[in-house]
C-alpha cells in the first residue's frame, strides 16, 4: 500500500486535489469533522498521513511514507535525504530578507556585521549570509518573526513572503530574495528504486497533470 | 533521573545479545567454509586510514581526544584494507578475510548535538583479484550467507546492483563539471533538479530515461547494449548475472540492475550492491558492498595488485527483521537447583557442576528455600523449566 505524507495547513487542499487527479482520492481529510490522522484513499490503494509541514520530509526520508507534498522552503531548511520529483506549482511564496522600512538598508550586504537576524528558517539564513561572507547572529523565533525588527530583538528577518501584506502592515520591507518556493512532490529514494510499478503509475498521472497545466 | 546510556549507543538485553551471537556464528561458518580467515581490526584508527577511501566525511567519525588525529571506526573495510596492504602484504593473493565487530557513526541529532550510532557488522573482504571472478565469488557468498540466515521470500529480499562504469557511460557526453552534478542528482533520485539542468535537450532526455531504467538484470543489460554498444563492463555483468540468477531464484531473492544506483559513498569503483528487505513499515538495508580498488591503493597497496571487493551485513537490522524462530535455542531446558536449610550451597554448586558436565544448563538458588513447594514457585520467576530439589 502506498503511504503519502500530507502537510496540514495551506497546502492541504491543493495537495488533495493533485492526488485526486492522479487517482488517489483523499478528500475525506478535508472534512472539517475529520479527526483521523491516517486516512485511507477511496480506492483503498493508499493512505494519507496528516502531519505538520516540517514533518513531511521526515516521514518520507525514513521511508514510512513513500510520497509526500511539502514546500521547497521546508526542504531547504531541513535538508533531509528525499527525492524531489515534481514541482506542483501551488503554494507559491518567496524566502526574503526584510528590514524596517525606516532602516535605510537597501540590500542584505548593507547590514552591519554581527547584527542580529531573526528567523524560523535559521539553516536557510545561515547558508545565505555565509555565501555573502557577512557574519550575523541568528536568533531563532518560532512565529510572528516580524516583531523582531519592531521590538529591536533583531536588525532584520529572514522569512517567507507571499503577498507582502504582513510586512507592509508592520512597517517592514523585503530587500533581498533568497529563493522562490512552491509545493513539491517528494519521494523516498530507496522505495522509488524498489517500486514494482505502483508508485510509477501515480507519478505518471502527476506528470500528465503537469503537462496538461503547462499546455493550458 | 537514573543514569542513561549515551544517545544511539547500543544497550542490548540478553535475548538480543544471544540472537546477535547466533546470527554472527551462522555467517562465520559460511565465511570459513569459503576459505576466509578471521581478522579483528582495531576499533580505534588514525583518521587518515578511516578517510582513505574518500567515502567517509570527518563529521561522520567519532573523534577521540589524543595527541594524534584518531577516531572510532565507522566501518571496517578501511582497517582491513590497511592490514592487507601492510602486515599481510606478503600473504599470497587472493587474500580472503572476514571480521565481525561494532562500528560507530557520528550523526547530527534532530534536537542538536551529536548522536553516536553503534552497530554490529559482519562481513568479508577479498583482496588481489582484478577480474570479474572476484564479484562472482562475492555475490555467490552473499547468497549462501542469506541462505544460512534463513532470509527468504517472506522477507521479500532484493539485491539492488549498480556499476560505477555504467554510470560513467551515462555521464560520458557531459563536461567534467556537469558530470559531478548529474551523478549526484541521479544518485539522489532528484528528478526535478535534473529536469531543470541547463544541458542539451537530447542528452537531458537520455539521462531522464536512465533514472527510470531498472529491472531484471539481463533485460537491462540488453537495453544498455543497444544504447552504448558492446563493452567489457556489460559483458562482465552478463557473466555475473548468468551465474547468480539461478542461485538467487532458488532462494526467492530477486535481483535488480539499476544503472543510476550507487550508495552515496565514493568508496566503490566497480560493482556496487545493497541487499534490501521489506521491514514492518519501510525498506531495510541489511547488507551492502562492492569493489573498492582505489581504497586499497590509497592504503599503500602495490599498484599492480590493488584490488578489493567486500560486503558487510548489519546484524542488528537482521535481528530486528527476523522472527524468533530463526534463533536456535542451544539449551531448551534450564534447571533450577534449590536446597533447604538442612543442606548447603556447596552441595548445590557441586550438583550444578555435574549438570554442566552432562551438557545441561543449570543455575543455583543461592539462598536456602523453606520447602520444595517454595522452590517450585521460583522456577518460572528464575526463567527455568525444571527443578532439582536438594532436601530431606
Amino acid at each position: 500500500m502506498i503511504t503519502v505524507a500530507l502537510a496540514k495547513g495551506a497546502l492541504l487542499k491543493d495537495s488533495v486535489t493533485s492526488f485526486a487527479n492522479a487517482g488517489l482520492d483523499f478528500t475525506a481529510v478535508l472534512d472539517p469533522d475529520n479527526r483521523q490522522l491516517m486516512v485511507p484513499s477511496k480506492c483503498g490503494r493508499a493512505r494519507a498521513l496528516l502531519v505538520r509541514n516540517g514533518d513531511v520530509p521526515v516521514y518520507v526520508a525514513y521511508g514510512q511514507a513513500q510520497l509526500g507534498v511539502v514546500g521547497y522552503d521546508v526542504l531547504r531548511e531541513h535538508q533531509m535525504p528525499v527525492a524531489q520529483l515534481i514541482d506542483l506549482g501551488f503554494g507559491g511564496c518567496r524566502m526574503a530578507v526584510a528590514v524596517k522600512e525606516s532602516s535605510g538598508y537597501k540590500r542584505a550586504a548593507d547590514l552591519p556585521p554581527h547584527c542580529r537576524v531573526a528567523s524560523k528558517f535559521t539553516h536557510c539564513a545561515r547558508e545565505f549570509f555565509d555565501d555573502l561572507d557577512l557574519p550575523v547572529e541568528l536568533v531563532h523565533l518560532t512565529g510572528s518573526v516580524e516583531l523582531g525588527p519592531m521590538t529591536g530583538v533583531a536588525e532584520a528577518i529572514v522569512d517567507l513572503v507571499a503577498t507582502g501584506r504582513t510586512l507592509r502592515e508592520n512597517g517592514l520591507v523585503a530587500i533581498e530574495e533568497l529563493f522562490q518556493s512552491t509545493a513539491r512532490l517528494v519521494g523516498h529514494p530507496l522505495s522509488l528504486r524498489l517500486d514494482r510499478g505502483e508508485l510509477r503509475t501515480v507519478l505518471e498521472d502527476f506528470r500528465l497533470q503537469e503537462k496538461n497545466s503547462v499546455e493550458l | 533521573m537514573a543514569l542513561q546510556p549515551a544517545a544511539g549507543a547500543r544497550d542490548l538485553n540478553p535475548q538480543q545479545v544471544e540472537k546477535n551471537h547466533s546470527l554472527s556464528k551462522k555467517l562465520a561458518e559460511v565465511y570459513k567454509k569459503w576459505g576466509y580467515d578471521e581478522v579483528s581490526p582495531p576499533r580505534v584508527e588514525r583518521l587518515a586510514t578511516l578517510m582513505a577511501g574518500g567515502a567517509i566525511e570527518s563529521k561522520e567519525i567519532v573523534h577521540l581526544v589524543a595527541d594524534e588525529p584518531l577516531g572510532l571506526r565507522p566501518e571496517m573495510t578501511a582497517s582491513i584494507a590497511r592490514a592487507a596492504c601492510t602486515r599481510l602484504s606478503e600473504r599470497p593473493r587472493p587474500l580472503r578475510l572476514w571480521a565481525t565487530g561494532t562500528v560507530f557513526e557520528s550523526k547530527q541529532a534532530d534536537e542538536g548535538g551529536i548522536r553516536i550510532e553503534e552497530k554490529l557488522k559482519s562481513g568479508v573482504e577479498l583482496f588481489g583479484v582484478k577480474e570479474v571472478s572476484a564479484e562472482m565469488e562475492l555475490l555467490s557468498l552473499l547468497l549462501k550467507s542469506l541462505e544460512a540466515l534463513e532470509i527468504n521470500q517472506e522477507n521479500k529480499p532484493q539485491i539492488l546492483i549498480g556499476h560505477t562504469e555504467i554510470m560513467d557511460l551515462i555521464l560520458k557526453p557531459l563536461s567534467n563539471k556537469e558530470r559531478i552534478q548529474v551523478k549526484r542528482l541521479l544518485i539522489e533520485y532528484d528528478h526535478l533538479s535534473l529536469e531543470r539542468l541547463n544541458i542539451k535537450q537530447d542528452i537531458l532526455d537520455t539521462i531522464l530515461n536512465f533514472i527510470q531504467l531498472r529491472g531484471l538484470p539481463n533485460q537491462i543489460i540488453q537495453t544498455l547494449k543497444q544504447e552504448f554498444g558492446k563493452s567489457t563492463v556489460l559483458n562482465n555483468l552478463e557473466r555475473v548475472f548468468n551465474h547468480i540468477e539461478p542461485l538467487a531464484q532458488a532462494n526467492g531473492i530477486s535481483l535488480q540492475l539499476d544503472p543510476s544506483f550507487q550508495p552515496h559513498f565514493n568508496l566503490y569503483n566497480g560493482l556496487v550492491f545493497q541487499l534490501v528487505c521489506e521491514g514492518k513499515s519501510s525498506p531495510i538495508v541489511l547488507a551492502s558492498g562492492g569493489r573498492y580498488d582505489q581504497l586499497v591503493e590509497r592504503c599503500g597497496g602495490d599498484i599492480s595488485n590493488s584490488y578489493g571487493v567486500g560486503f558487510s551485513f548489519s546484524i542488528d537490522d537482521i535481528r530486528e527483521l527476523l522472527p524468533e524462530r530463526n534463533v536456535s535455542n542451544q539449551y531448551p531446558q534450564k534447571l533450577l537447583i534449590a536446597f533447604d536449610q538442612n543442606n548447603s550451597l556447596e552441595k548445590a554448586l557441586l550438583r550444578q557442576t555435574s549438570c554442566h558436565l552432562k551438557g545441561e544448563k543449570a543455575i543455583v538458588e543461592l539462598e536456602p528455600c523453606k520447602n520444595e513447594n517454595e522452590a517450585t514457585q521460583l522456577i518460572a520467576l528464575r526463567g527455568c523449566t525444571d527443578l532439582i530439589w536438594i532436601g530431606n
